[in-house]
């Protein structure tokens, strides 16, 4: 593009030509409307009237939705009467729709909003099954430590791990026989106090 | 559209303000009554996932009465290797693949959910009190919320969610003193039905395996040392020597339970002199062990390490006449 038409549109930017010949040249023309869009926004940022967020290609992003836009919903091949009435009805019907969908989005916004307030147990996992040393705090493990030390220490955790498995498991099966002691305690209670 | 969002916002502030004023004891009482009928007398079939620490495990749980008025029940661990417990009851059939099929007597069958929550709830009243905080969607259902608060620091919160329609378990969470929940169960599928589901029926039909003879006296045994200390509301329920299946390390053991939790504590010689106090966690439940002096002590339960350690540092020798 000729160095001219850059100066073209930089005068149409700052107001000083107001030929409309020069404005459909500029917007047929796909460099020449990017160009004017940038010189808009260096202005607007000399200006500092930017704002916070840019979405610098708002137009054609819009282009790119429309273009993309499925058109299934309206076949061309021969409208019959009642698909003719259908889409007057499904296009009076869509505006309402969409209000309403957008509503209550705005409902369970405010909803969920609330929520997040009151609510104060996510599901969250907590950190995975590990040995702590008591209080929490992990030793500092130091590089001084001699390799053999190392070796046996981690022998001493893998051994410890196995010892806290056993139990977590022997805990479980304890439980399972233990319930027959009870068994009696809870059949005396049902028949001295039936259940309320 | 504005209005509509007004009316919401006032809607959900009034009924944030209402569940807050609701905080009665009475409530809570009535919801964990129903609780219990529920879960004795409604056929149910249901799925519910356990989320503990980094890992989740889903079961699907049956229950149903007949017409003799006989329960049955179906519990199955449906991740990994087949993990059963089967209902009929009193008698609790067991398939797992540490031991052969074996059956006990009890009322109850040992799962993920707490029994109490199907007996008596009132028991725990000395320990714990029971509070009704307001109303939650869950399941897809509106759920009451009753918290099981202990009444000293020294154990774990239990919050429930109930179906209002049925009084049925939605969700259960095992929460620390500060509300942080270390272990919860979510159900995720419900269904209420007239009769008993198909697989009770089989179950009905099925001979389970023979009942596992415990001598009198096994459970009830003199051991060698004490507990001096325990949080308020527990008593021993099962004190007897045995070998631990995955180490054969022999260890005189005692279980005590407050109604809601189990603690067992174990004794045990061992090859080190001192080992310094260390614990695991498996959701809530804590695995705690320590060596003094020659004597190995461990600890595990639902209980916060704290306690655990208390517990573990109780423990004294009998000195034998």
């Amino acid at each position: 593009m000729s160095e001219s038409k850059f100066e073209t549109v930089s005068s149409l930017v700052d107001n000083y030509q107001t030929n409309d010949d020069v404005f459909d040249e500029l917007v047929k023309d796909n460099h020449m409307s990017e160009t004017w869009q940038r010189y808009h926004m260096i202005g607007d940022a000399m200006r500092d009237e930017l704002p916070s967020s840019l979405n610098i290609d708002l137009s054609a992003s819009i282009a790119n939705a429309i273009a993309e836009e499925p058109t299934v919903l309206a076949p061309i091949a021969k409208p019959s009467f009642t698909e003719s009435v259908k889409a007057k009805v499904v296009q009076f019907a869509k505006p309402f729709g969409q209000v309403a969908i957008a509503a209550s989005a705005a409902g369970l916004m405010v909803i969920g909003v609330q929520q997040n307030v009151a609510d104060t147990d996510p599901l969250v996992p907590n950190p995975v099954v590990q040995t702590v040393p008591f209080g929490g705090i992990a030793e500092p493990v130091s590089l001084n430590y001699q390799q053999n030390d190392r070796l046996s220490k981690q022998q001493a955790m893998v051994e410890q791990q196995r010892r806290f498995q056993a139990l977590l498991q022997d805990h479980k099966q304890q439980l399972k026989f233990t319930a027959l002691a009870e068994k009696e305690e809870n059949a005396e209670k049902e028949v001295t106090n039936p259940v309320k | 559209m504005k209005l509509l969002i007004c009316f919401l916002m006032l809607g959900s502030l009034s009924s944030s303000a209402w569940s807050a004023e609701s905080e009665s004891p009475e409530t809570a009482d009535i919801w964990l009554a129903r609780l219990s009928q529920s879960l004795q007398t409604l056929n149910f079939s249901t799925s519910f996932v356990v989320v503990k620490n980094n890992h989740a495990e889903p079961y699907h749980w049956f229950h149903g009465v007949t017409e003799e008025n006989i329960e049955l029940e179906i519990l199955s661990l449906l991740n990994g290797p087949r993990r059963d417990v089967l209902r009929k009851d009193n008698t609790i059939s067991y398939i797992e693949p540490e031991l052969p099929p074996y059956s006990v007597l009890s009322a109850n069958l040992t799962g993920p959910i707490p029994n109490i929550l199907s007996g008596d709830i009132h028991a725990l009243s000395a320990t714990y009190n029971f509070i009704s905080v307001g109303k939650s969607r869950i399941l897809g259902r509106s759920a009451q919320i009753i918290r099981i608060v202990p009444k000293e620091a020294n154990k774990y919160g239990h919050w429930l969610w109930l179906d209002e329609k049925t009084g049925l378990l939605l969700k259960l969470a095992i929460v620390t003193g500060k509300g942080q929940p270390l272990e919860q169960i979510q159900f995720t599928h419900l269904d209420i039905t007239e009769k008993p589901s198909e697989s009770l029926h089989q179950l009905q039909e099925t001979e389970l395996p023979n009942v596992v003879d415990i001598p009198q006296g096994y459970q009830q045994q003199k051991l060698s040392w004490k507990v001096n200390w325990l949080p308020a509301g527990f008593e021993q329920i099962n004190a007897n020597r045995h070998r631990i299946a995955a180490t054969k390390q022999p260890v005189e053991f005692t279980l005590f339970g407050d109604g809601l939790v189990e603690i067992s504590v174990y004794v045990t010689q061992s090859q080190e002199k001192q080992r310094s106090v260390d614990y695991v966690m498996d959701g809530a439940t804590v695995a705690l062990s320590q060596v003094v002096n020659g004597i190995e002590v461990s600890v595990v339960g639902k209980i916060p390490s704290i306690t655990a350690k208390q517990i573990a540092d109780s423990v004294t020798l009998l000195v034998r006449p």
